[in-house]
């Protein structure tokens, strides 16, 4: 158990650390298989973990293994504790399986890029983060995993680093993911404040309950989880970080990082109890980032883009599940969701390997007819993103809204948020669908559209794309709330729903989001499908994202650059610079004249040592 | 008798000692100033018996008096009478002044801590036996105690005698550039 | 201990320490600057034989000799310089010798 643990940790860390070190003595392919069989590897290692857990009950399923005191200062001491429970295994297998699934995908993708190596390593660092952020046993190793998932993403976004829109981007998530980690730092300094450890178990008995410092722990954790996970407001980077390779847009920011918010609060739920109101504002934040995301969705023309927003969308149905407490539902929709959306994003991949990286979906147009297995990929992960029966999506997303019913006037109002987000997601899903995979391929598409791989790419994307399209065909039948619910319970433990929808709320909800899914979906099959009108009078506030980028960059940016004008102009100019010309003027003067004194005369040579032979002497004789 | 027999002599050696050093200093022909140091070191090795340093004495009068001296008049007889070259002193008038005052300094200071600091401590020499300072036990402390120091002095010598001949080699490849 | 003490011989060794010196700083000729400088090893040697007398130990002794064969060394290192000066037909001048100069 722990052991397996511990291999599914270390083994993505070993290939990183292997395939940097090996540098060029190892070929590309090597590389890759080295990246991908270890990511496989670590999955098989959290099976093993899994069914060792499944052998016991379900009171005994928490392990926490220590291997050494990794940090101690004055009497806090932090150890690398890795701790296996239900909540944590259900993440191991979704970021090992989904990412070795990825990772496989990434040796056809990559071929031929020029630093293949260099991507792989990534990767697996990347991995070996993820996985240490799920499995750590107290919450500086969840900072550290934390951190490390930021960083890698930045290495990843900034893949091609030729290209200064990608370098950007990179400092862009890096920067909002950084004032993330810091308000995380900040209330995990508190939480050592008032309760002296930083353990699970202890951290969740003893942290002070409702009060300023209370709130302020959860505030600051959920900083950081609005950072990863990109909700409102610090959401801006996660479509520029759609320029890395689209395998590390499937697997960092769709399926795996983005997501590390929803475990942090399902994680971390009892301290967010002691603060409800915080939690209420992450309930909040869930629905207006699912609706301001489903508005930008629909205008966007870059086809990963329209994903990266989908994708936001989707966590905040996520947030707003773990907000309001149904831990159970938004753990479910995570998973369901690292499925679909990991399929749209590569089943995207494909369309776009195939056409030499163009991502823009009106040269994308048509592509369907040349790439048929694609298509119906695709058409199965917009239907499970959309939540039409009985594909995935349409088990998690609906159990969330349920649990929103049930939860006071507050929860009306999410409730319609999140009904008026499905009608948006089934628009813009199908906007995208009918777009790329409908009607004539448009000259672009023929032009570039070559087969050099087969009919639609290299084996190794097909097969991780169909394994995904199965997994969220049948994914979410692992758990229908009304009739059976194997996740809940085995959840139970460690993270207990605050909310039972009864069963009406529950068909209701399923009717009435498929309902307006439908709609959606009719609406744009109406204006993309049937007419393939061209996009609508867009409006200007969606095509500026509501203009957060503007607004950032006025109330940071230029400020920001006028205090350091101002500083410059007042400060800098007269008082360093002046001071420092006069520093090195009374310097360049002083050994001028000292100068003086090496006069190459041997003898004064002499006679200063004599002098200094005297002088010292007489500072002995002083001292003694 | 005999303690004022050996004030005698050291009075006699300590001025023969001044005088000579005075006089290596003070001649502006290089020729005198070594015949003067031989006279230095010859009443230094008298010091040296009376400091019951037999063996340091025969080595100061053999190699110093003998060996290095030669050497040094081999050379000054090489570079032949070159007095002219070689003012007395001159340079800059502080350098005089300034060596001067260092030199009464430091002679000052060391009388302070002779006469003030040392507190009757130098007065009270250690009983010695009658083989102290004989070649014998110099040369047992040589090969237990004082092995390394001995094994490195042999380095010293070696690399100063390939200097010697690397620098005499290298005037003469000089002399031979001259001519072609 | 017959004869004077030791603070005799420390001030006899001052003296001649003083002496060296002064010839180094004062004369300009490198010959008589090396044998200044046998003075002034010559006063340590002094020194460290008065108090391996005063302590009853030899090893300051010991010393004297291996500071007497790096005075060997030291001479035949600078007479070889004075000797490559003389060949070179460079005047025996130290305060000729500026090319160190700041």
């Amino acid at each position: 158990m722990a052991p397996a643990a511990w291999v599914c940790l270390l083994l993505p860390l070993a290939s990183a650390i292997v395939i940097a070190i090996a540098g060029t003595s190892i070929s590309r392919r090597t590389a890759a298989y080295v990246s991908t069989l270890t990511t496989m590897g670590a999955f098989v290692a959290a099976v093993v973990a899994f069914l060792a857990l499944l052998g016991q009950s379900p009171e005994q399923r928490s392990h926490v293994t220590t291997s050494w005191t990794w940090l101690s200062a004055g009497g806090y001491h932090f150890g690398l504790t890795l701790l296996v429970d239900q909540l944590s295994i259900v993440m191991m297998l979704i970021v090992a399986g989904v990412g070795s699934l990825i990772v496989a995908y990434s040796v056809g993708y990559m071929d031929g890029e020029n630093e293949e190596r260099r991507y792989f390593a990534y990767i697996s660092l990347f991995v070996f983060s993820m996985l240490l952020l799920v499995e750590g046993g107290n919450l500086l190793l969840l900072l550290a995993g934390w951190g490390m998932v930021g960083l890698s993403s930045y290495l990843l976004i900034g893949f091609h680093q030729d290209r200064p829109s990608a370098v950007a981007a990179a400092k862009k998530a890096f920067v909002m993911n950084a004032f993330g980690d810091a308000t995380m730092a900040l209330a995990l300094f508190l939480l050592i404040q008032h309760t002296g450890r930083l353990d699970y178990a202890g951290v969740f008995a003893s942290s002070p309950t409702g009060g300023a410092v209370a709130n302020l722990i959860a505030l600051g954790l959920l900083g950081g989880a609005l950072a990863k996970s990109a909700q409102l407001p610090l959401h801006t980077w996660l479509p520029d970080a759609m320029e890395g390779p689209t395998p590390v847009s499937a697997l960092i920011h769709a399926a795996t990082m983005v997501t590390a918010g929803v475990y942090l609060i399902v994680r971390c739920h009892p301290l967010f109890e002691k603060a409800w109101a915080v939690q209420d504002l992450a309930a909040g934040l869930g629905a207006a980032t699912l609706l301001m995301a489903g508005l930008i969705a629909l205008v966007q023309t870059d086809i990963k883009r329209v994903i990266a927003y989908s994708t936001m969308s989707q966590i905040g149905y996520m947030f707003v599940g773990a907000g309001l407490g149904a831990y159970p539902n938004a753990m479910f929709h995570l998973m369901t969701h690292a499925f679909f959306k990991a399929l749209l994003f590569l089943a995207a991949g494909l369309a776009i390997h195939a056409v030499a990286g163009e991502q823009d979906i009106r040269k994308l147009a048509g592509i369907g007819k040349l790439m048929p297995q694609t298509k119906i990929v695709f058409l199965i992960g917009s239907l499970a993103l959309v939540g039409i029966f009985p594909f995935a999506g349409f088990f998690s997303k609906d159990s969330i809204l349920a649990a929103a019913l049930d939860h006071g006037w507050y929860g009306d109002v999410i409730f319609a948020a999140g009904l008026a987000g499905a009608f948006l997601t089934g628009l813009y899903a199908f906007r995208l669908f009918f777009i790329v995979f409908t009607g004539e391929p448009s000259a672009f598409a023929r032009e570039h559209h070559h087969a050099q791989h087969g009919k639609e790419g290299p084996l190794s994307m097909r097969w991780t794309v169909g394994a995904l399209a199965l997994l969220s065909c049948v994914g979410g039948l692992l758990q229908f709330a009304p009739i059976w619910h194997p996740l809940s319970t085995w959840l139970n433990p460690v993270d207990q729903s605050l909310i039972e929808p009864s069963s009406w709320q529950e068909w209701l909800t399923s009717a009435g989001a498929i309902a307006v899914g439908l709609a959606g979906i009719g609406v744009a099959w109406a204006i993309y499908g049937a007419k393939r009108m061209q996009a609508p009078h867009a409006l200007r506030l969606f095509e500026h994202k509501f203009y957060w980028d503007e607004l950032y960059d006025l109330v940071w940016y230029r400020t920001s650059d006028a205090v350091a004008r101002g500083f410059y102009a007042l400060v800098e100019r007269p008082l360093i610079a002046g001071s420092l010309s006069a520093v090195t003027g009374a310097v360049g003067l002083g050994s001028r004249e000292l100068s003086l004194a090496q006069n190459g005369l041997v003898r004064s040579y002499a006679l200063a040592l004599a002098s200094g032979l005297a002088i010292l002497a007489v500072v002995f004789l002083a001292v003694r | 008798m005999a303690n004022f027999i050996v004030w005698v002599v050291w009075v006699v050696a300590a001025f023969a000692c001044l005088a000579s050093a005075l006089a290596v200093v003070s001649f502006s022909n290089p020729f005198y100033s070594a015949l003067s140091l031989i006279g230095n070191l010859a009443s230094l090795a008298v010091l040296f018996l009376l400091l019951a340093g037999e063996f340091v004495a025969a080595g100061q009068v053999l190699v110093y008096g003998g060996a290095v001296m030669v050497m040094f008049l081999f050379v000054i007889a090489y570079l032949g009478d070159r007095t002219d070259e070689s003012p007395w002193s001159g340079g800059p008038s502080w350098q005089v002044v300034g060596a001067v005052l260092a030199g009464g300094a430091i002679l000052a200071e060391v009388c302070v801590v002779v006469g003030l600091k040392a507190g009757g401590f130098l007065s009270k020499p250690a009983h010695i036996g009658r083989s102290f300072g004989s070649p014998e036990s110099i040369g047992r402390l040589f090969l237990t105690d004082h092995l390394v120091a001995f094994e490195v002095t042999s380095i010293v010598l070696l690399v100063a005698a390939v200097g010697g001949v690397v620098l005499g080699s290298h005037a003469r490849q000089i002399e031979g550039d001259a001519r072609t | 201990m017959h004869g004077p003490d030791i603070q005799w011989y420390v001030i006899l060794a001052a003296l001649l320490f003083t002496t060296g010196a002064l010839g180094v700083m004062l004369r300009r000729n490198p010959l008589i600057i090396l044998l200044s400088v046998e003075i002034m090893l010559n006063s340590a040697n002094l020194l460290l034989i008065a108090f391996a007398r005063l302590h009853g130990r030899e090893d300051g002794q010991i010393f004297a000799i291996s500071v007497m064969a790096v005075a060997a060394s030291e001479v035949v290192v600078g007479l070889g310089l004075i000797v490559a000066m003389g060949r070179r037909h460079v005047e025996l001048d130290v305060d000729k010798l500026r090319t160190l100069r700041g």
